[in-house]
């Protein structure tokens, strides 16, 4: 008797417990719980804080940051050189203005002369030096060490004005020293990590690791009238749900880094403005072409006429971005984009056809490996389906990003998705994963053709020289390529309408928070 | 042809074919309003695992780009997902994949798990002590934990997942058999067949077994619904499972982020593991009152 009951409570326990898990699976889906403790309301003299929520930073030297968090911290304690902007044009911050020797290999900078690091020392050509010399110091090991291997000497040629000398010409130099890792630090500093002496719009107050960071204006900052906020305070989430949620309700003032998803529940909330910017970010399917079935060029055209990218862009981009044209110059560069080239419209029988002439009467079947994260795994489902109708059969293989990156399995697998982001000139794409020699070669891609434009595009001090090797090399891609880039997509994020003159940038962690000020009410 | 009387003697020796015995259970199972319940909401998903493809409007992996994230309608009864895919069909169609993983594996657990049970329980000593211990280590597990301990070593795919079921619930059946060994084991009719020279299988499987089928048939019943449960807990975490699978796991950790915008495409496949598991359950039960 005693087991008999025993046995049908435990059916009943296990009966409830079902029911609740299924219960918490759909509450945990509906709604986001922050999981920090809410800011302590301060009333009206909250006025002029800025909270922003986003994932918690891990390194604070920014030799070394990289995530969007990371570099937004780092970005208001410290200043770069020169900036680049919302419109992806060079801007002035520490550097006021500077000359390029004819030859392309010397630039001149002059300094600001009014800017002081946080503990009250001026700031002077010395620190730049001191910098970059870093930056590029192998025993340093930052990331940025190839990237100014093309440095020969850096000079402080006067108080104010500081000289570098390249190796070879390089067109995209200003970019370069605006790289995320380029914050000037004071020379000499012994903690780069931990004693945030900049001369940054903000100063450091208090960091308490995965919980906030706070920062409070720089009265001295160089910049008349900014920064126009009183305090900024980083308030780190794990969970993009709870960073959503949060900002709903008040506790928070800005995200940014949204899935399309989140974003369209916040779009017509009252008391935000919803935040949308173009990038240059990507995924890009590409084919192994040195070994078959990719050896073949046909494959690639074959999968290009089955693929419809408008019905890809609506379904997995829900339309925030643009849609691609197979190559990695995106919408973005506009001075270098173009639509010359004629890319192939869906057409079904013409795919097969090219498959038979293949070799392939009967279809192919192929193993389309993509990484877990972001839009990657619902692209390839989609190409699944549309790629099925042209006999091109695939079996989606997802994988955790650090497997699919891990021991190089994108660099070796046949067919594959994988992400880029987003980078001020496009030329970073081209020298990186598609010339022979590129470390990233993802694709095995080798065309002697493409290799002498893409080297013309990335030295020459032309820029008309540059903008038709950038049209020829898109040709050419569309036309041969081991590509294709469905679509470019969108930062996406909101801010509170209590703020204004917040602009995000195409990497978000670079938008500029000493431009933001309270709204006039 | 030997003429076969109409109606069987059912005494000694002939035993009812398998279908009259099936429908007497069903009958049994059918006097009770709870049970009734729970065989109803069983059968209907043993239909749609078997006629998954007639009754499926729409393909698993069909995608109608233009009717994307739709609401509940007489044309897509569950509505249609973010990527414009029917989720009434997907439910239906996800069916066949999990009651055939978890039945197959249950079968085979239970067998295994059977004979580990009359061997340990019956011969007793260190055989026993070495099953029962070794069982123990792998009980002391949580079957999620040991699930994803073993895919991550025997790699991912459907037939990693049947393997895992099967060695995940071979200690909890062997146990039960066991125990009911133990019970049976020192009755005088045991030792009188081992006595007359009867072989050990014969003992175990001819005299010991019979005492075992009506606690194996409630257990295999329970052990059904949790193997349903655990491979849609692993679905939910993307583990030995690819997309574009109907898997109902994958299906709600897909929907998951679009949960305020597409709800009815987490709720369905949600709500279909829950129906599953608790009509089993309930038809476990009634299987229990009848057997006892």
């Amino acid at each position: 008797m005693f087991t008999q009951y025993r046995r049908a409570s435990k059916k009943r326990i296990f009966l409830f417990l079902v029911f609740f898990i299924s219960l918490a699976f759909l509450i945990q889906a509906c709604s986001g719980i922050p999981d920090t403790p809410t800011t302590p309301s301060a009333g009206m003299e909250r006025q002029g804080v800025l909270r922003v929520a986003m994932q918690p930073i891990v390194q604070t030297d920014p030799a070394f940051i990289s995530s969007d968090p990371e570099v937004i911290v780092a970005n208001s304690i410290y200043d770069y050189l020169v900036d680049v902007t919302p419109q992806n044009t060079i801007a002035p911050r520490l550097a006021r203005e500077w000359t390029v020797s004819e030859d392309g290999k010397t630039y001149v900078f002059t300094l600001v002369e009014n800017a002081t690091f946080h503990d009250g020392t001026l700031f002077k050509a010395e620190d730049v030096v001191w910098t970059f010399n870093r930056l590029r110091d192998p025993d340093v090991d930052s990331p940025t060490k190839d990237l100014y291997s093309n440095i020969e000497n850096i000079e402080a040629s006067d108080k104010f004005e500081v000289t570098f000398t390249l190796r070879e010409p390089n067109p995209f130099f200003l970019y370069d020293i605006s790289d995320n890792h380029a914050l000037i630090l004071k020379a000499e500093s012994s903690e780069p990590g931990s004693d945030f002496i900049g001369t940054g719009p903000f100063k450091m107050v208090s960091y308490s690791p995965e919980d906030r960071l706070v920062v409070e204006a720089n009265d001295d900052y160089f910049v008349a009238d900014r920064p126009g906020l009183e305090k900024v305070e980083f308030i780190f989430f794990n969970d993009q749900t709870a960073q959503t949620e949060a900002l709903r309700s008040g506790q928070v003032d800005l995200v940014m880094l949204l899935s399309a998803d989140l974003f369209r529940t916040l779009e017509d909330e009252p008391g935000l403005i919803p935040l949308q910017v173009a990038t240059n970010s990507f995924d890009v399917v590409r084919l192994r072409s040195d070994r078959p079935p990719g050896d073949d060029p046909r494959l690639m055209q074959a999968l290009r006429l089955a693929t419809d990218r408008q019905a890809i862009y609506d379904l997995v981009l829900q339309g925030y971005g643009a849609v691609g044209r197979d190559t990695p110059i995106g919408p973005m560069y506009s001075q270098y984009y173009s639509e010359d080239a004629q890319l192939p419209e869906r057409d079904i029988p013409a795919a097969r056809q090219l498959l038979a002439n293949a070799g392939y009467p009967d279809g192919i079947d192929l193993e389309l490996y993509t990484p877990d994260t972001g839009n990657r795994p619902n692209l390839a489902v989609v190409l699944k389906d549309q790629w099925a109708e042209a006999g091109i059969n695939v079996d989606v293989i997802v994988e955790p990003e650090s497997v699919y990156y891990g021991d190089d399995g994108w660099l070796t697998v046949d067919l594959g998705i994988t992400g880029w982001g987003s980078r001020p000139y496009p030329q970073f794409y081209l020298n990186t994963m598609l010339t022979c020699d590129a470390i990233w070669n993802e694709s095995h891609f080798c065309d002697s053709e493409f290799d002498q434009l893409a080297s013309l595009a990335g030295t020459t001090m032309n820029e008309q020289e540059r903008v038709d090797a950038y049209n020829h090399i898109q040709e050419l891609l569309i036309e041969r390529g081991p590509i294709m880039v469905p679509y470019f997509f969108s930062q996406l994020g909101a801010i509170s309408d209590k703020f204004a003159d917040f602009q995000m940038k195409p990497f978000p962690g670079r938008s500029d928070l000493s431009t933001v000020r309270l709204a006039d009410q | 042809m030997t003429t076969v009387p109409k109606t069987t003697n059912n005494a000694r020796g002939v035993a009812p074919s398998l279908w009259r015995r099936l429908s007497l259970l069903l009958r049994k199972l059918y006097a009770r309003p709870i049970s009734a319940i729970g065989t109803t909401i069983t059968l209907l998903f043993i239909l749609a695992a078997i006629l998954g493809p007639l009754i499926a409007p729409y393909g698993e992996n069909e995608i109608i780009a233009s009717e994307a994230r739709q609401p509940p309608s007489p044309v897509h009864w569950f509505g249609t997902d973010n990527l414009g895919r029917d989720v009434f069909s997907r439910v239906i169609l996800g069916a066949r994949e999990i009651l055939v993983l978890a039945g197959v594996g249950t079968l085979l657990a239970v067998v295994f798990g059977t004979i580990f049970g009359l061997l340990a329980g019956y011969s007793g000593g260190w055989l026993d002590e070495g099953i029962m211990r070794t069982f123990d280590s792998l009980l002391a597990l949580p079957a999620l934990l040991l699930a994803l301990l073993l895919l991550g070593t025997v790699g991912q795919s459907q037939y990693s997942v049947l393997i895992v079921i099967v060695i995940v619930y071979i200690p909890i059946v062997a146990r039960v058999v066991r125990s009911v060994v133990l019970a049976v084991k020192p009755q005088g009719f045991v030792e009188a067949a081992r006595l007359t020279g009867e072989s050990q299988p014969r003992i175990l499987f001819r005299e010991i077994m019979p005492f075992v089928y009506p606690t194996l048939s409630v257990e295999s019943a329970v052990r059904f619904s949790y193997a349903i449960f655990l491979i849609g807990s692993l679905g939910f975490l993307r583990v030995g499972v690819q997309p574009p699978s109907p898997n109902w796991g994958l299906m709600v950790k897909e929907a998951r982020p679009f949960a305020s915008l597409v709800p009815w495409a987490l709720f369905f496949p949600a709500a279909a593991i829950s129906l599953v598991v608790i009509g089993v359950n309930l038809m476990a039960d009634g299987l229990k009152r009848i057997m006892s």
